[in-house]
C-alpha cells in the first residue's frame, strides 16, 4: 500500500519547518462566567437522559403492572429472573454474535474500501456520494427491502442463485444461517458509511512518515501495518466506538425482517426487550432488561476508551 | 475525561425509549374528532373508503392511521400503556389480547352505549361471536368480521395430477407426498404458518379436531395428554416435508403471496384470505381455487373461529363520538356493503341478507361459504391457551413447534416443552 496523495491544504515540506500551529485557547469550565450558558443544556440533558434512566432502574426494582399501576419495590427479583431465564443469555449470544460478526467484517472492508475511495481518481465524488446511499436509508426500508430479496420461494436472491446452478438458500428461515442473513444486511447498509469515515482519516494523514519509509526501501504491506494502521487509529477507534453502540443495541432491521426468530436465533436482547415490555406486557421486567444492555454498552464502550487512551499514551 | 464523557453519553442515549413511553400523552383535539388505529387487515381495507361517508353524515372527523399487524399491536399497546387519550377507536383481536387488555382496564365497555341504541341490536350478533367479545359480563369491543381456518387447494393442479382433495387428517400428507411427487418438487404441495406467535392459529384445528383441548379443566397445559405429541408430529411433518422453505417463518402474508403466485397446490389459512388470492389484481390463480373444510380428525372437523373487534379506549376523551363510529362501522348497512369486499359478516341478519348471498355466485365463493358456516358451527373459539399471557404463551407454542419443524428437537420434547412453558403462564391467570 501506498499513500495515495495528500488532499490540498495538508502540510507539506520538511519535517520541523514553519511555525508550531497556533494553540486553541481552552475554556476553563471552572470559570465563573461559563455557568449561565451551560446551564440550559445541563438541565435538557439531565431531563432528557438521567430521568428516563433513573426511572428505568426504578422500574426495574419494582413492580409495575400493565394497567399503570406499581406495587412497588420488589428488590432484585427481576434481576434474578433475567439471569435465571436461558432466554437472556441466548439474548447476550446473539447479540454478541452480531456486535463481533459485523464490527470485524465492517471494519476490515472499510479499511478496504476508504483506501480505494481515497485515491485521487476521477468521479470520486460520486462514487462516495452514492456510497451513502445505504446509511442514509432509513432501516426499516432496508429490512422491508431485503424481506422481498431473501424471500426463499420467491425473492430475488435465490433467483439469482439459481440461474448460477446454486441451490436455494434459506436466508431467514434457518437458525443456523438467520443470524448471518442480518449480519449481511447490516454489512450492506453499514460499510459504507465506516469507509467514509476512513477514507477522510486516511486523506488527513502526514505524508512524510510515508516517504521516509518508502526511502528506507519499506514494502507496501509493511508501510501500511506499521505505519498507516497506527496513526489512523485514532480515526479507526472513533469509527468502531460508532458502530459498537449501534450494534450492541440491533433492533431495527431484525424486528422488521425475523421479530428475533427462528426459534430465537436472531433475539438480539433489545429485541427480547422489547417483547417483554410491549408484547409481554411485563415493562419491569423490560426496564431489567434494557438496564442489563445498558450495563454492556458502557462495558464496551469503556473497553474501546480504554484502548484507545493506552494508544494515545 | 472528554472520551469517558462521550462513550458514557453515547451508552445512556439508548435507553430513553422505553421509558419515554410510560408518560402520559394527549392529543386533546375537538370533541367530535376522534382518532382510529388499525391493523393492515381485509377489514381495514374495505371500511377505509367508507368513512368519508360516515364524517359526512355524523359530523365526526376520523383520523385514520394503519399499521401492519404487528405494528398495529405495538403503537396500541403503546398508547394504552402510557394511558393516552390520542388514540379513541382501536382493532382488537380479543380472543389474543383480550384478558390482557382486559385486565389492565385499557377496554372502555359498550353495553351502556348498546343498551342506548335501539337501531344497534346486539342481540344479532350470534353467540359464538358475542362471547368472544365479553369478558366478564362486559362488551370490551363489536366484532367487525369471522373467520376461520380452511383449506384453499388448486382445482386445477388437483385436476391435473388425478388426485382427490384431502377430507381427513390422515389424508392430508399422501396428498401432499403426491403433490410433491407428481409435480417434480417444482410446486409446494401445502403453505401453511411457521413463524411462532402465528402458528397457533393453524394449529389448533389440528389439535381441536383429533379431540384434544389446550388446557385441562383445571385450567393447568394439556400437553402431557396422550395423542398431544401425535398432533404435534403431524402438524411439523406437514410444514417439514411438504411446506415452502423457511416455513418457520411464514405467516398469512407469505402463505397466501405463495399460494396467489401460483406456487403452492395448497394453503391452510384463514377464511379471509380469500380477498386477496381470489382478487384479479393480486393473484394468478382467481377461478382455479377450491375451498375444502379443515380436514377432519377422529374428532370431526374442528377449525378455529375467531373474530376481529373495534373497541374503544378506556382513555379516550370522544367516547360519545367514538361510540357513533363504532355504531356505524359494525351496524347493519355498514357490515352489508363490507360483504362486496369479501368480508364475512358477523351479523345473522346480513350473512343471511339476499344481497348478500347473491353475491357468492361463482363455485370458489360458495365453498368458501359453506366452509365459513362449518367453521362458525363446529369452530372452537380457543385460538390458542387462553389466559393475561396469551401473547406470550402463543409465543412457547409456536417456538416448541418451530423447533420440530427445522429438525432440533421431536415431537414428544416439544410437546413436554410446551407443558412445562405454559404452566407458570397459566398459573397467572389465578391471580
Amino acid at each position: 500500500m501506498t499513500k495515495p496523495p495528500a488532499a490540498s491544504g495538508s502540510s507539506s515540506g520538511e519535517p520541523g519547518a514553519g511555525a508550531p500551529p497556533p494553540r486553541r485557547r481552552r475554556v476553563d469550565p471552572t470559570a465563573r462566567g461559563v455557568w449561565p450558558f451551560a446551564l440550559p443544556a445541563v438541565l435538557v440533558t439531565a431531563v432528557l437522559v438521567l430521568v428516563p434512566i433513573a426511572y428505568t432502574i426504578w422500574l426495574s426494582v419494582s413492580d409495575r403492572q400493565s394497567d399503570g399501576t406499581n406495587s412497588g419495590f420488589l428488590g432484585f427479583a427481576n434481576y434474578a429472573e433475567m439471569f435465571g431465564n436461558p432466554q437472556f443469555w441466548n439474548s447476550l449470544k446473539v447479540t454478541l454474535f452480531l456486535f463481533v460478526v459485523c464490527l470485524l467484517v465492517e471494519t476490515v472492508l472499510g479499511l478496504a474500501l476508504g483506501y480505494v475511495m481515497s485515491l485521487d481518481v476521477p468521479g470520486r465524488r460520486i462514487f462516495q456520494g452514492m456510497m451513502l446511499i445505504p446509511a442514509i436509508t432509513a432501516s426499516v426500508a432496508v429490512g422491508l427491502v431485503w424481506l422481498l430479496i431473501m424471500d426463499p420461494s420467491l425473492g430475488a436472491a435465490n433467483q439469482i442463485l439459481a440461474k448460477v446452478g446454486i441451490d436455494p438458500v434459506v436466508w431467514l428461515g434457518d437458525p443456523d444461517i438467520a443470524p448471518w442473513s442480518i449480519a449481511l444486511v447490516d454489512i450492506w447498509q453499514w460499510t459504507p458509511f465506516m469507509a467514509l469515515i476512513i477514507s477522510a482519516g486516511i486523506r488527513s494523514l502526514p505524508e512524510e512518515p510515508f516517504e521516509a519509509a518508502a526511502l528506507d526501501g519499506a514494502s507496501g504491506w509493511r508501510t501500511a501495518w506499521n505505519i498507516g494502521l497506527p496513526l489512523l487509529r485514532p480515526v479507526l477507534t472513533v469509527a468502531m466506538l460508532l458502530r459498537t453502540v449501534d450494534l450492541v443495541r440491533f433492533f431495527d432491521t431484525i424486528y422488521i425482517m425475523t421479530q428475533g426468530g427462528p426459534v430465537n436465533s436472531t433475539n438480539t436482547l433489545n429485541v427480547y426487550g422489547y417483547h417483554a415490555g410491549f408484547v409481554d406486557n411485563e415493562p419491569s421486567y423490560a426496564a431489567t432488561l434494557q438496564i442489563a444492555l445498558l450495563v454492556l454498552v458502557i462495558v464496551i464502550a469503556g473497553v474501546f476508551t480504554w484502548f484507545r487512551q493506552r494508544a494515545a499514551r | 475525561m472528554r472520551h469517558k464523557i462521550l462513550s458514557a453519553g453515547l451508552a445512556l442515549a439508548l435507553v430513553g425509549g422505553l421509558a419515554a413511553g410510560c408518560g402520559g400523552g394527549d392529543s386533546g383535539g375537538s370533541a367530535n374528532e376522534i382518532s382510529l388505529v388499525m391493523s393492515n387487515h381485509p377489514w381495514q381495507k374495505a371500511i377505509e373508503p367508507l368513512i368519508p361517508e360516515f364524517e359526512k353524515a355524523s359530523g365526526v372527523t376520523v383520523k385514520v392511521q394503519t399499521f401492519a399487524e404487528q405494528q398495529a399491536r405495538d403503537k396500541i399497546s403503546l398508547n394504552l400503556q402510557s394511558r393516552s387519550s390520542s388514540m379513541d377507536v382501536f382493532m382488537t383481536l380479543p380472543s389474543r389480547e383480550g384478558l390482557q387488555f382486559s385486565k389492565a382496564g385499557y377496554y372502555a365497555p359498550l353495553d351502556d352505549y348498546t343498551s342506548k341504541s335501539a337501531a344497534y341490536d346486539a342481540a344479532d350478533f350470534p353467540t359464538a361471536v358475542k362471547t368472544g367479545m365479553t369478558i366478564q359480563d362486559k362488551m370490551i369491543a363489536a366484532p367487525v368480521n369471522v373467520e376461520g381456518v380452511v383449506l384453499y387447494y388448486r382445482t386445477d393442479l388437483f385436476e391435473q395430477y388425478g388426485i382427490t382433495p384431502p377430507k381427513t387428517l390422515d389424508e392430508l400428507p399422501t396428498v401432499a407426498a403426491a403433490i410433491k411427487q407428481k409435480s417434480g418438487g417444482k410446486v409446494t404441495p401445502i403453505a401453511l404458518r411457521g413463524q411462532s406467535a402465528a402458528l397457533p392459529f393453524t394449529f389448533g384445528p389440528f389439535l381441536h379436531s383429533q379431540g384434544l383441548e389446550w388446557t385441562k379443566p383445571d385450567g393447568t397445559p394439556n400437553f402431557d395428554a396422550p395423542g398431544a405429541a401425535d398432533v404435534i408430529n403431524r402438524y411439523a411433518t406437514l410444514a417439514k416435508d411438504y411446506g415452502p422453505p423457511g416455513v418457520v417463518n411464514n405467516t398469512f402474508t407469505q402463505s397466501s403471496a405463495l399460494f396467489a403466485a401460483g406456487n403452492a397446490a395448497m394453503e391452510l389459512e384463514s377464511s379471509n384470505e380469500i380477498s386477496s388470492i381470489n382478487d384479479p389484481k393480486t393473484s394468478k390463480v382467481v377461478g382455479k381455487i377450491g375451498v375444502l373444510d379443515f380436514p377432519a380428525g377422529t374428532a370431526g372437523s374442528k377449525s378455529t373461529v375467531l373474530s376481529w373487534g373495534i373497541a374503544m379506549s378506556s382513555y379516550s376523551k370522544h367516547k360519545d363520538a367514538a361510540w357513533k363510529f363504532i355504531e356505524w362501522a359494525t351496524g347493519k348497512a355498514t357490515q352489508l356493503k363490507l360483504t362486496t369486499s369479501g368480508i364475512a359478516p358477523p351479523r345473522t341478519s346480513v350473512a343471511q341478507d339476499k344481497t348478500y348471498t347473491d353475491t357468492l355466485n361463482t363455485d370458489t365463493l360458495q365453498q368458501w361459504s359453506k366452509a365459513l358456516a362449518n367453521v362458525q358451527t363446529n369452530g372452537s373459539t380457543e385460538v390458542g391457551p387462553v389466559g393475561v399471557s396469551a401473547p406470550e404463551m402463543r409465543k412457547v407454542v409456536g417456538d416448541a413447534i418451530g423447533k420440530v419443524i427445522l429438525g432440533q428437537s421431536d415431537a414428544t420434547a416439544a410437546a413436554r416443552e410446551i407443558q412445562d412453558g405454559l404452566t407458570p403462564l397459566l398459573a397467572k391467570n389465578a391471580g
